[in-house]
């Protein structure tokens, strides 16, 4: 099969459409605004809905309101704009309501810039939004997998009927590489929860108020099973080298291809390294950890960040290993400075 | 008053890359010394543009107009002040437009001032492989529109067909060949094929003085493990 050049933006863009994604609500923010271009361009000859919206407030609830009818429908955005939507990711999860939601981010807090940055992990998965939720949070690391991943995100949007979010660094929004389109998805979910205009049954509500007490503890509760059986079936994450050794880097998003240039350097040096990449950032891949909590020295977890999945890594490990960091903002680090860093490592513990 | 070469077409194309190469390959020539120009025009989109090949352009005395330093992740459309009276004086310049119709309205704006020039190249990069470059019709309307939005008419096609690390012998030939017909159809010179240097020797008997061969200035070289 031919394959096209794609930005990342594109590529992701593409592949909603692949998943019949027919409706994208949005305002646009650099990195991220590639994605609202290309289905402004795309979406009205296949029968969909494009709006630039006022402001990522009313894009978000658009999201809301799309979703309701059982279409596939997302948003894309950057750190500043992900933050206006939380009211409306909180809404959504409680409503149960299948969506795309993509933050190509860039470096924070406040305006920040618009360099490329991983510092927006806490955001995803804790979620800035109120009440006890959860959102699905894939991390993709190359052109294809912004495709491929879009795809499997409304797959598990609709299968659990939950927010699924993409998060990719702006430089993976922007980067072009060659990759296979994919054949449009043909199997649907049925919705029968949609608002679908009410003939003949009984009327589907969607709705977010549940002010008597045992009614909010018990959709609580439902949530929370939910969230259980996510974290039993999806965690997911890539290992590289693992086995033996004494070293684990720790990165996701295109930072993890940057990563594994320098394991193979470090390697090269005598200092046996290996990579676990993340792909499901909600939910932690935790169980990857276990392993090599019992084979490695050392675990190092590299983002473009002050330090924020560090903490999920130093959960999942508990206490077993000692867990370094080291993370720029504003620069990505290049394969030679974790190589550098890893050398120094091996150096100061003797491995 | 010297040439003045512009590059347009859509995003990702090939243009920066192609534009560095351009400005750097005359920077060779001695009687070009101390007088070529990249002008780094991309106000839309800070990722990948020519201005982060600065270190390598003054280090072979190409002198780079583009973004003041503190403003290169602006994420404003910002011209550098003196780019009008820089075009008005004796020099080689080489002009980075961004991608799409909105990447080539600053040349509308600054072309009452290029016309004054004796010689001008206003090249189409395009790339068949990149989604909206892939068919006639798309390319076709993307030129008119780069022509409305630049009043600028396009002299020459540059053919630029890859898959960057992927990109393999046949890949050139069956791309090159479909903006051959693009090209044909639009009734336009096709003035270069690029190619990465890794190919020139091979394709050299086949193409001759169409070929020129370019080296990826912006291409992050950790791209290739995966």
């Amino acid at each position: 099969m031919e394959k096209v050049l794609m930005k990342g933006n594109e590529a992701l863009a593409e592949g909603a459409l692949i998943a019949g994604c027919r409706g994208f609500f949005g305002y646009p923010i650099t990195p991220s605004s590639e994605i609202a271009e290309y289905m402004a361009r795309k979406l009205p000859g296949l029968g969909g809905v494009f709006v630039q919206a006022e402001s990522e407030l009313a894009a978000i609830n658009m999201v809301y309101g799309g979703s309701s009818t059982g279409t596939r429908v997302m948003t894309a955005s950057s750190g500043p704009g992900i933050s206006l939507k939380q009211e409306g990711i909180s809404f959504i999860a409680e409503a149960e309501l299948p969506c795309l939601i993509v933050n190509v981010s860039r470096g924070g807090p406040g305006l920040g810039g618009i360099q490329p940055s991983q510092a927006d992990y806490f955001q995803a998965t804790r979620g800035g939004g109120h009440g006890d939720y959860r959102v699905i949070v894939l991390a993709p690391s190359g052109t294809q997998e912004m495709m491929d991943y879009t795809i499997e995100a409304f797959d598990l949007a609709d299968r659990y009927r939950t927010p699924v979010m993409i998060m990719a660094e702006g430089t993976l929004g922007n980067i072009m590489e060659p990759i296979i389109v994919r054949d449009p998805v043909e199997k649907f979910y049925d919705k029968p929860w949609a608002i679908t205009g009410c003939k003949g049954r009984k009327p589907n509500i969607v709705n977010t108020l549940h002010l008597a007490s045992d009614f909010l503890e018990e959709r609580n509760r439902i949530l929370q099973a939910k969230y259980k059986l996510i974290e039993q079936n999806e965690k997911r994450a890539e290992t590289f080298l693992t086995d033996d050794a004494d070293v684990i880097v720790v990165a996701f998003g295109l930072m993890a291809r940057i990563v594994k240039k320098a394991v193979m350097e470090a390697r090269k040096n005598g200092v046996k390294a290996g990579l676990i990449r993340p792909i499901t950032l909600w939910p932690f891949p935790d169980e990857h950890f276990k392993k090599v909590a019992e084979t490695a020295r050392m675990v190092l977890s590299v983002e473009i960040s002050m330090g924020q999945m560090v903490e999920d890594i130093r959960l999942s490990v508990n206490g077993r290993v000692p867990v370094e960091f080291y993370g720029r903002i504003g620069f990505t680090p290049n394969p030679e400075e974790i190589t550098q860093q890893l050398l120094l490592l091996a150096e100061r513990e003797g491995f | 008053m010297g040439n003045i070469s512009v590059f347009a077409g859509g995003f990702g194309s090939g243009k920066s890359e192609i534009a560095l190469n351009f400005a750097l390959d005359a920077a060779k020539k001695p009687i070009e010394e101390g007088k070529v120009i990249l002008a780094d025009l991309d106000l839309v989109n800070p990722f990948f543009a020519s201005r982060e090949a600065k270190h390598q352009l003054e280090e072979n005395g190409v002198r780079l107009l583009g973004p003041r330093a503190d403003l290169i992740f602006g994420d404003v459309p910002q011209l550098p002040p003196e780019i009008i009276g820089i075009i008005g004086q004796d020099n080689n310049m080489v002009i980075d437009l961004a991608g799409d119709e909105i990447g080539s309205l600053v040349l509308g704006y600054l072309s009452s001032v290029i016309k004054m020039r004796d010689q001008m190249d206003f090249f189409l990069v395009l790339n068949p492989y990149r989604p909206f470059a892939c068919d006639i019709d798309s390319v076709e309307s993307l030129k008119n529109m780069l022509e409305a939005a630049s009043k600028t008419k396009i002299t020459a096609i540059i053919s630029n067909p890859n898959l960057v690390e992927e990109t393999d012998i046949e890949v050139i030939v069956k791309g090159h060949a479909k903006v051959q017909e693009y090209a044909d159809h639009m009734h336009m010179p096709l003035r270069y094929l690029t190619v990465e240097e890794r190919f020139y020797d091979q394709l050299l008997p086949q193409y001759g003085s169409l070929l020129r061969k370019i080296s990826l200035y912006l291409r992050p070289g950790w791209l290739q493990v995966f």
